[in-house]
């Protein structure tokens, strides 16, 4: 990854412009051709530096407003496998495998899910937990997002590489 | 309570469409346009008014942090008293090493995520973020990420609902 791919990144960062032609006014600039950053950005993807090249939407402007993070104790059960099978079901949208606090906090696996309702996420909750056999959760609702920014940001938190 | 904007089912079915990967090609909308069956210049159009709504928060790619750099990650919850919230949740994200605080229906009500380079460099922040709002180790949890198992944000839009994006369970 060199300066151009960054400064392709960076460029990105504000949504690809909704022009016929976009990759031509994100390379202009550094002075490639539409075709040139392309190439870049198909490499990228190669090389795993980007996941995905899609919307971001505001679910919550199209009353998907119910979040919810469960945190799943895993009771004994081997947290990889289990994991596993929870990222299986279509409605979870994030699932990580985290460190727990002995004694005090001994859930290990989060998901993360969103509907149009809170009924709607508990009843999928429930249905996860019967699928799975887990029984000891967590529900935790948001009730304010006081911030949501992608993880990585080139311009504001870009590391060299 | 409810302030969705009035979008109609072309509307939703564009927003679909985005969710998957935007064909990397020249004219990457013209593809698009042709697998809804609509026209270039109406697609478009719809996707500057979706921008303006607000809806559609911008097409771009998703950064891996491995590769810049990042490997340290964690979520961390607070058990911020009511009155308190909205002063502790400005505090922590001012960094810009947060890049999500949501407040939460429970004892421990604000929960964000930190990253950084290293585990020094973040435990480093979050021992400041924790002296800037008075909390201590003990009154917290740090939940380290140990593994990304899944990241998949998808919304059943435009189709049934209930079968969503990828079909029936």
């Amino acid at each position: 990854m060199d300066r151009n791919d960054r400064e392709i990144l960076a460029a990105l960062e504000g949504g690809l412009p909704l022009v016929p032609e976009p990759f031509d006014g994100i390379g202009r600039p550094l002075g490639l051709t539409g075709e040139e950053v392309l190439e870049r950005i198909r490499n990228m993807q190669k090389d795993g530096i980007i996941r995905k090249f899609r919307a971001r939407i505001n679910q919550r402007k199209l009353g998907i407003t119910a979040n919810a993070l469960v945190a799943w104790d895993c009771n004994g059960r081997p947290a990889g496998e289990t994991g596993g099978l929870l990222a299986s079901f279509p409605c979870v949208t994030h699932c990580y495998e985290r460190e727990s606090v002995p004694g005090r906090w001994d859930y290990s696996l989060y998901t993360v899910h969103h509907g149009y309702s809170r009924n709607e996420v508990e009843e999928e909750v429930r249905r996860l937990a019967r699928r799975t056999g887990l029984s000891r959760y967590l529900v935790l609702f948001s009730t304010d997002e006081f911030k949501r920014v992608p993880n990585v940001r080139i311009r504001e938190n870009g590391r060299e590489s | 309570m409810n302030n969705r904007p009035a979008t109609d089912s072309l509307d939703l079915r564009i927003l679909d469409a985005l969710q998957q990967d935007i064909p990397l090609v020249p004219r990457p909308w013209e593809a698009i346009a042709a697998r809804l069956d609509i026209p270039e210049h109406e697609l478009l159009k719809r996707l500057e008014t979706l921008s303006q709504e607000g809806i559609l928060r911008g097409i771009s790619p998703i950064i891996e942090s491995r590769p810049l750099g990042i490997t340290a990650a964690t979520l961390v919850a607070l058990p911020v008293p009511e009155e308190r919230i909205r002063e502790v949740a400005a505090v922590i994200s001012g960094y810009p090493e947060v890049s999500h605080n949501f407040r939460r229906d429970h004892r421990y009500s604000l929960w964000f995520t930190l990253s950084a380079g290293d585990e020094k460099t973040l435990q480093k922040l979050l021992q400041e973020i924790l002296e800037m709002t008075g909390f201590s180790r003990d009154d917290i949890l740090d939940l380290p990420t140990r593994k990304k198992i899944k990241i998949d944000v998808r919304f059943p839009l435009g189709r049934d609902r209930n079968g969503g994006l990828h079909g029936q369970e």
